[in-house]
């Protein structure tokens, strides 16, 4: 008799985000990182609130997205390495949704934080509040498709060296189509036109990430294991 | 003890074979398992034991012969929560504690009734230590943590490779205390060991590996 599906999808929750505590000055860095982007880019540019409040948005949106990256790389490392894995590959439960357990706390834990921040770093580039509910919603959506889109591709060169190269040459034409939809949204919101519908399409793409990322990276990583 | 003649054996290999880039790893194998049974892998270094164990627990697929479970063909979704497979590496996490890391592993496989991971951790001598991160214990008590989950996890077939590597007398002495107690409760085990097991319930089944 093994555990009932809902415990062990609790357990895994809890394990995972446990770590994540314990080890939470690595949960700082890409926090930090934002920061710092976003406060370098008006050094450089020059206080032209103008030219802030056009690039604010995008900015804001390409830093997340790039600062999620750092730590994308170590989602499965440590688990390959300590055998736990393999322990998750042998647990009676279905491997996906362990592994889609796996994903929404990598989420909670690298994303959620710069959520949290965004609309502090849209401050200071002086994006029109206007704009702030449409940027957050976008990025609401667009993070948890970058991480599960990351998790499929971590998965895959779960079991190469140096896999962190491959990872971000693979990731960079994913990437793309969600900075667009998400960009798009909140440029819309700040000219005032409707925002709906590119929005709309990142919750679609999210929809469909949700049910078939996690089968994917459980293929993928029996693969890995499977040599 | 053995099972009646009749029943089916409770794992079964037919010429089974593991190949890697086409090179067999291991020679076909023959033998069977019934429930009340204990087998020792033995070979020398890189004989094939580690992959004939993670074979056998679901993580390799074999490239020739058959394997059976319970008379029926094997199939990880059937069998998965009735084996348990503890490798060399132990799947402990490191920043978690003993307590921590079985509470994890009940979340996963479920608990044996009339046990609790406090009861186990201090059978495994842990006791003092349920609350100290895995990483600060010594490799005899990461081994430790690991074993208690054998106590824990209801599982009929136990994978074990290596199981004495680490370990100190007593630890030894553990193992088989264990074991023994597993195989007298209907249970089955394959031991891969390229030592000497002192084993006092009856002589166990041995499976020689040739590379």
């Amino acid at each position: 008799m093994s555990a009932p599906l809902e415990h062990a999808c609790a357990a895994m929750l809890r394990r995972d985000l446990t770590l994540a505590w314990r080890r939470r000055g690595d949960m700082a860095l890409p926090v930090l990182y934002a920061v710092i982007v976003v406060v370098l880019f008006p050094f450089a540019l020059g206080p032209d609130l103008a030219l802030l409040q056009r690039i604010a948005g995008g900015l804001v949106l390409v830093t997340v997205l790039l600062a999620m990256l750092l730590a994308l790389d170590g989602m499965f490392a440590s688990d390959i390495e300590d055998g736990s894995l393999e322990q998750l590959v042998l647990a009676p439960q279905p491997l996906a949704l362990m592994l889609g357990m796996k994903i929404l706390a990598h989420w909670i834990t690298t994303a959620l934080p710069l959520i949290v921040i965004a609309p502090l770093l849209a401050g200071m580039l002086h994006l029109p509040a206007a704009a702030m509910p449409a940027l957050l919603l976008a990025l609401l959506l667009a993070t948890p498709l970058l991480s599960l889109l990351g998790a499929v591709l971590v998965a895959l060169t779960a079991g190469t060296r140096r896999s962190g190269m491959l990872l971000a040459l693979m990731l960079l034409p994913l990437c793309v189509p969600v900075v667009i939809f998400a960009a798009g949204a909140v440029a819309a919101a700040q000219e005032g036109l409707p925002w709906f519908a590119p929005v709309a399409w990142l919750a679609a793409a999210l929809i469909l990430a949700v049910v078939l990322a996690p089968l994917a990276c459980a293929a993928a990583l029996r693969i890995a294991l499977d040599s | 003890m053995t099972a009646p003649a009749a029943a089916a054996p409770l794992l079964e290999a037919r010429r089974l074979g593991f190949h890697r880039q086409d090179e067999p790893v291991f020679a076909p194998l023959d033998f069977r398992l019934h429930a009340g049974e204990l087998a020792l892998i033995e070979g020398d270094n890189g004989s094939g034991k580690t992959t004939l164990l993670r074979l056998l627990a679901g993580l390799l697929h074999a490239s020739e012969g058959e394997l059976r479970w319970r008379g029926a063909p094997w199939q990880r979704d059937t069998c998965a929560h009735e084996i348990l497979f503890l490798g060399h590496q132990l799947g402990q996490k490191h920043e978690l504690s003993p307590r921590e890391n079985l509470g994890f592993a009940i979340g996963l496989h479920g608990c044996r009734d009339g046990i609790t991971p406090q009861a186990a951790l201090d059978e495994v001598g842990l006791g003092g230590y349920e609350d100290e991160p895995v990483r600060r214990l010594s490799a005899g008590q990461k081994k430790r943590a690991a074993l208690a989950r054998l106590l824990l996890q209801p599982a009929v077939l136990w994978l074990l490779d290596e199981p004495y590597a680490n370990l100190d007398r007593h630890g030894i002495a553990l193992i088989n205390r264990l074991l023994e107690r597993h195989v007298a409760g209907g249970g089955a085990a394959l031991v891969s060991s390229h030592g000497v097991v002192g084993f006092h319930g009856g002589e166990p089944q041995r499976i020689r590996m040739h590379g």
